[in-house]
């Protein structure tokens, strides 16, 4: 039977490189076989993956799409009682990763689904059904495109996210190489992206202005640089440009929810307006009560779990993301939900992070309300700022840009410079 | 911390304020209208103004609901314990 991510057993030729160890293709593909084989003789058809390593996941995903099973991937950081607790619902009967556990349950029938965990930032992580097939269609169209043919690929998303997925299915389906750090920090991502010379990266704003801060210039012969994951502004996609001038930057907007939505490659934050006329890469986009709206072919079918669904009856779905129409642009203004009230003005954290970023010598904002008696809420900044750039005179200086530059309202009232900030596991900006 | 205290606390910040603000510094005393327009604050600055009080003082006056004031005597009596 052909391998669903065109894996020959006796191609030795890498497929992942993580630290010092290599994994061949043949490799790969002979542990997704022993698997199936596992899963046929068990008659396990619904499976569960829990693991850092891309071999676990990229062998789970082969082997449950040629059994036809159901997959479900799972944060390594989620609770282990919510674990259970979709072991047991779903009758699990194969839990992967370091350790394969087999169990046996009876469930509904399996049909090839594969169930992907938002990051859960806040409450429960939801999770979001796709199947496979869809999810290969559309990579497999990407990965035929010449420039990322061969490529060597920098994990820098979470293996077990819907961005880190693409990633490395991207890798597996274009016969690149995915090159794991050993060091989820800016000083590992760029040491591996050294050793392995890597030619590609995809990663969140976030990430990349911590990678710039580290990443001396000339040194990586990158071919693509990739932004998605949170709202792009333009002050990053300005600094990744002239950072790495021959590489191509493209940001993707794409969510857990929509499958992968779509991609711009002309340097400029949001999307052309034309776009909402006429649809894009496969996908509709309109904006319905200042929220952007998409119908991708690439979707999810549900949430699994009850609650809101963002599906709405006429197959498009509803975002928080509060978009703005400026002469021929789109532009994002950042989730709904991330808002502050500021004595009943509405203070979108994004915009004030942008006009931050734009600042010479910061290098990340991150800004977020305090609750006040006064106002409802008073919007807070914490910046870091480039070696040798003095505290004071910047301090000063930003605050002054801000009182010239912003609303009153939009102002940061409190102020504090910091060493880092924190970046959670999935790669975006931790919201508090 | 008595009301005379506060009102030293909330002369400081104040000026720290207009200082931040590039305005000239204005006298805080018992009678001073906040926001009446003399001073130069606006109702942001007095919102963080509150804040840096509960931080000096070490108590929020307004944690079961907002205490209306007007001037700044007024404020420190709400502070002063």
């Amino acid at each position: 039977m052909t391998s669903p991510l065109e894996l020959d057993g006796d191609d030795e030729s890498s497929a992942i490189l993580n630290g010092a160890a290599r994994l061949s293709r043949g490799e790969l593909r002979r542990q997704a076989d022993e698997l199936l084989e596992q899963l046929a003789r068990r008659g396990a058809s619904r499976v569960l993956v829990q693991s850092d390593d891309p071999t676990h996941v990229l062998r789970a995903v082969d082997a449950s799409t040629r059994a036809g099973a159901d997959l479900f991937i799972a944060h390594t950081n989620l609770p282990a009682e919510f674990v259970r607790e979709i072991v047991d619902r779903f009758a699990i009967q194969a839990i992967l990763g370091e350790h394969d556990e087999y169990r046996s349950a009876d469930g509904e029938p399996a049909g090839a689904r594969v169930h992907m965990m938002t990051s859960g930032t806040t409450g429960r992580p939801k999770i979001a059904v796709h199947t496979l097939e869809k999810l290969l269609t559309r990579v497999r169209a990407a990965a035929r495109v010449p420039a990322n043919r061969e490529g060597k690929w920098l994990l820098t998303y979470q293996t077990t996210g819907f961005a880190g997925l693409q990633v490395m299915l991207m890798a597996a389906l274009s016969r690149g190489v995915i090159v794991v750090p050993e060091q989820r920090t800016p000083a590992g991502f760029y040491e591996a992206a050294k050793r392995a010379e890597v030619t590609q990266i995809s990663g969140t704003p976030t990430f990349w202005r911590s990678f710039l801060m580290v990443a001396p210039r000339g040194e990586l012969a990158l071919r693509q640089i990739t932004l998605g994951g949170e709202a792009i502004d333009q002050p990053t996609l300005d600094r990744v440009r002239a950072a790495f001038p021959e590489a191509r930057v493209t940001h993707i907007y794409a969510s857990t929810e929509a499958g992968v939505g779509f991609s711009v490659h002309d340097g400029k934050e949001g999307f052309p307006k034309s776009w909402l006329e006429e649809p894009t890469q496969g996908v509709e986009l309109r904006i319905r009560d200042g929220l952007l709206e998409l119908k991708t072919p690439t979707s999810m079918q549900h949430y699994l779990s009850g609650g809101e669904q963002p599906l709405l009856d006429d197959g498009w779905i509803k975002t928080a993301d509060r978009c703005e129409v400026v002469s021929d642009r789109v532009r994002i203004l950042g989730r709904q939900d991330s808002t502050i009230n500021v004595g009943g003005s509405k203070v979108y954290p994004l915009a004030v992070e942008t006009f931050l970023l734009a600042q010479s010598g910061v290098h990340e904002a991150r800004v977020f309300g305090v609750p006040n008696p006064i106002s409802g809420y008073l919007v807070a900044a914490e910046v870091t700022l480039a070696p040798g750039v003095d505290p004071e005179e910047a301090r000063a200086r930003i605050l002054a840009a801000c009182r010239e530059g912003l609303a009153g309202y939009q102002v940061p009232r409190v102020f504090k410079i910091v060493d880092s900030i924190k970046v959670a596991v999935s790669g975006k900006k931790a919201s508090q | 911390m008595t009301e005379e205290e506060v009102l030293t606390h909330i002369d400081r910040l104040v000026t720290n304020t207009l200082k931040g603000k590039g305005l000239p510094a204005a006298k805080i005393d018992q009678q001073s209208e906040l926001l009446g327009g003399a001073v130069g604050i606006d109702s942001l600055d007095l919102a963080l103004l509150v804040r840096e009080l509960e931080e000096v003082v070490g108590h929020d006056p307004f944690a079961d609901g907002f205490i209306e004031f007007r001037t700044a005597g007024e404020l420190a009596k709400l502070y002063a314990r």
